[in-house]
């Protein structure tokens, strides 16, 4: 199948997200869109799935020329996608979400012995009658191939498809794909942002920036030139540079933070009781996959989800089953990952968010917002606007900037989730500012790499449980991967 | 900027030709006269000096409860109570009357005061019954509201028909009247006592300081737009809610209280006259934002007094007024979802 994105262009509002972008994706061959955040990867692959219609330009299939699809059409002529987060339907078991979907409703003997033969072809293990809430991000990844294998996908399109999965399921992921597309008919189209995936995978790669395309690479690929292409010429030194080695985990000092044989009760998770202490200046990096408790726990410690047994002290404050008020007041904020849904006031605007952050210094809001969020956090100078438009990095200098000063906990879930470079490298010289001021940082990333780069110190939850307490410095991503799947026993590894 | 600013006003035009282009066809479809009943209606609220004062009369009520209101919706709250809630400040002012006034232990202007403070007390308490069930029990305000005016209209006519009945005689037509010196001073207000006209001014300018102008409101907003954002920065959007709960009951307490000492110098059967019912689809008429709250207020003040006139003058039945009403209403949330405003819009 020969299937080109021609002179595509659309539009959302005032921003240009595609701008007259012309990809040929062949067959037999692993495509990979690359590009950071925003730059419209994603957008591109909705049009050739018929999620959303094009301003201008066309998909042209085998030939054919179609000015927009429509997701049925697009999935008759063989187009599927993996979405980032899995379009399942988690309540019902794994068969019924198999039987569901492109084309005619399978029964259910039907779909249990086709979905038995599609993972017996890709080496999944999937038992049918389980709850798909039950499943891993990497087993519903697993289902959602299955599907599309099964309903003879030409063209798959995976959106960042090892988001939460750990490197071992990731190696298993490539070699699947490998495998379809090693018959010469069918082809996939990657989106990612990670350049060690695309060179790792990916026979070509087009590159997108600010929804222009900005290169295309054939394999091998030429990392310096990629990282120019990616961010600009100016920008790439920054992006490729390691960062600063994170604090080293000081041996003195008073104790900050400590638990002992806290239970954590998040909603529907209960952890198992945890013990520890984390000192003044540590960046402590959870890691962990979907359902391993690392949420569960930062929420925990910011006093959203329960303490319920045990003990829980901030700077000597015995703060298990209080309210959350009461560990704000003691220094204690969160970071929350959906930022418009947890954290801002969508239809208030940017001064009335400091106003409610700051209520003793709301007669003086303008001039906070100017010195403090516009100054020291770079937030865009429009205190009047909306939150509502705001870009996901402003959204974050927002949140940060309306943490005081004077905190002393900061916890951060998934704070770079979806932002582009720059907001990135931003948000972790800030982290470093706060742990040098004294203040103890842990945050949750889903993304390994970014984890061992910026944390001192790593936390591996596994099954509900705090599986390992490790000194970042010379960690293996392998062996974290191992541990936060329960493939590697805690108890060898526990310095 | 001219066309930016006159776009909205384009659009309210057109919404609101659809939605009178509606209401006429439901009225002729009714067998009426679209445009003599509109007449009538119009004459009958504001034709003349006592059709004026009626109006007014009505338009008191209806602003005092659309100001209370204003300030539940202002943190996304349904004060469906608002009904009960008028009832009970009604009780509770009577109640405080019927205990000093044989004693004569206080001055009448006293008295007076007193029964609209206890009023007031009296609809806090009740609404704060549905706050409390909201943030502590998880019931949906309007499921206890709705309940709860019930229970009031209950208890409003055991109190007429047993321990409160006149003596000598249970009757539906209320309680004893009260004595002329108990009763709120007219000030040539006619049926009801100008100081129900003040006193929903001074609501109403007060709702619009607490919302507009204090930390109060701005937190309101906030936790209109997101409870756990506000959760999150400390600013307990629970007490908020039941602050709010209760403000509004005051307020429609205090209507309460007004329509005993003011206008019927008694307690009735449903006292509260579905004013309580008329003042959401007033809201809802101006879309939350105060601005416009007593433009619609008059607005349905006019239609519920005009169509007195109906029966008199057009043989139909003043029923028409309410169908009218509610035409106006729901054409007028259809038109909107057919004409979007082009941004997002801004509460309050």
């Amino acid at each position: 199948m020969d299937v080109v994105l021609s002179h595509i262009v659309k539009r959302f509002g005032h921003v240009l997200a595609s701008d007259d972008v012309t990809i040929r994706l062949e067959a037999g061959r692993i495509h990979g869109i690359l590009g950071e955040n925003g730059a419209g990867k994603s957008t591109l692959m909705r049009m050739l799935c018929g999620v959303l219609a094009p301003d201008a330009g066309a998909v042209v299939v085998n030939g054919r020329a179609y000015d927009r699809l429509s997701p049925e059409m697009a999935s008759g002529l063989g187009i599927g996608m993996l979405t980032q987060d899995p379009l399942d339907f988690p309540p019902l078991r794994v068969w019924e979400n198999f039987a569901l979907g492109g084309g005619p409703v399978l029964r259910r003997a039907e779909a249990r012995e086709r979905l038995a033969e599609a993972c017996g072809r890709m080496g999944f293990c999937l038992f049918p009658d389980l709850p798909v809430s039950s499943l891993t991000v990497a087993e519903r990844q697993q289902l959602e191939l299955a599907r599309l294998f099964d309903r003879d996908v030409r063209l798959l399109i995976l959106d960042e498809p090892t988001t939460g999965i750990s490197p071992a399921q990731k190696e298993a992921l490539f070699t699947v794909l490998r495998g379809f597309v090693a018959g010469g008919d069918r082809q996939v189209a990657l989106v990612t942002h990670k350049l060690a995936e695309a060179r790792e995978l990916c026979d070509q790669v087009s590159v997108l920036r600010q929804g222009r395309l900005a290169g295309a690479f054939a394999a091998p690929l030429d990392t310096p030139a990629i990282l120019a292409t990616m961010f600009g010429a100016d920008m790439a030194g920054d992006a490729s540079a390691a960062p600063p080695s994170p604090p080293a985990a000081s041996g003195g000092g008073a104790v900050l933070l400590r638990l002992h044989e806290a239970v954590v009760a998040d909603e529907k998770t209960v952890l198992d009781p945890l013990s520890l202490a984390v000192r003044p200046g540590e960046i402590v990096g959870l890691a962990g996959i979907s359902g391993g408790g690392q949420e569960a726990f930062l929420r925990g410690l910011a006093g959203i989800a329960p303490v319920v047994a045990g003990q829980l002290s901030v700077a000597g404050e015995e703060l298990a089953g209080r309210a959350a008020t009461r560990f704000l007041r003691a220094g204690v904020h969160y970071l929350p990952a959906s930022r418009m849904e947890e954290g801002l006031f969508p239809g208030l605007s940017l001064l009335d968010h400091v106003r409610l952050a700051f209520p003793d210094k709301r007669g003086e809001a303008g001039a906070v917002f100017a010195s403090r969020c516009v100054g020291r956090f770079r937030l865009t100078n429009a205190p009047a606007v909306k939150a509502a438009s705001l870009s996901g990095g402003n959204q974050q200098r927002l949140l940060l900037s309306l943490i005081p000063d004077d905190t002393r906990l900061l916890l951060a879930d998934n704070p770079t989730r979806g932002l582009d470079a720059a907001s990135i490298a931003q948000i972790w010289d800030h982290f470093r500012d706060r742990a040098a001021a004294g203040a103890a940082v842990v945050f949750f990333s889903e993304d390994l790499d970014e984890l061992l780069a910026h944390a001192g110190r790593v936390l591996v939850f596994y099954n509900r449980a705090m599986a390992a307490d490790l000194p970042a410095a010379g960690l293996d991503a392998g062996l974290v991967g191992d541990l936060m799947t329960g493939r590697a026993a805690p108890g060898v590894v526990r310095p | 900027m001219i066309a930016g600013r006159a776009a909205p006003l384009v659009r309210a035009a057109l919404v609101l030709a659809l939605a009178l282009g509606v209401t006429l066809a439901i009225v002729f479809a009714a067998g009426a006269p679209p445009f003599d009943t509109l007449a009538v209606m119009a004459k009958g609220g504001l034709g003349s000096r006592t059709a004026l004062l009626r109006t007014l009369s009505a338009l008191a009520p209806l602003l005092l409860c659309g100001s209370a209101l204003c300030v539940t919706f202002a943190v996304n709250l349904w004060n469906i109570g608002v009904e009960g809630q008028i009832t009970m400040g009604a009780v509770f002012g009577l109640s405080l009357l019927r205990a000093v006034d044989p004693a004569g232990a206080l001055p009448p202007d006293a008295a007076v005061a007193g029964s609209l403070v206890a009023a007031m007390a009296g609809g806090a308490a009740w609404a704060l019954i549905a706050g409390v069930l909201r943030t502590h029990g998880r019931v949906h305000e309007i499921f206890s509201g709705l309940g709860l005016n019930f229970v009031a209209m209950g208890i409003s006519l055991w109190l007429i028909l047993g321990p409160w009945k006149r003596p000598g005689m249970a009757s539906m037509s209320g309680t004893e009247p009260l004595a002329n010196a108990l009763w709120l001073p007219a000030l040539f207000g006619r049926p009801m006592s100008l100081w129900g006209l003040i006193l929903a001014l001074a609501a109403y300018g007060f709702a619009v300081w607490l919302l507009g102008r204090t930390f109060f409101g701005l937190t309101l907003s906030a936790v209109r737009q997101n409870a756990m954002a506000a959760e999150r920065l400390g600013l307990r959007p629970k007490r908020r809610m039941l602050a709010a709960m209760g403000i509004c009951g005051a307020l429609a307490g205090l209507c309460g209280g007004v329509l005993v000492t003011g206008l019927y110098h008694r307690l009735i059967p449903s006292i509260s006259g579905n004013y309580g019912y008329t003042a959401i689809l007033a809201v809802l008429l101006a879309s939350g934002s105060l601005p416009f709250l007593p433009l619609a207020c008059l607005f349905f003040a006019v239609l519920t007094v005009g169509s007195i006139q109906l029966p008199l003058e057009l043989s139909l039945d003043s029923s028409l007024a309410g169908v009218i009403q509610g035409v106006l209403v729901l054409t007028l949330f259809a038109a909107r979802r057919l004409w979007p405003a082009a941004g997002p819009k801004g509460g309050a």
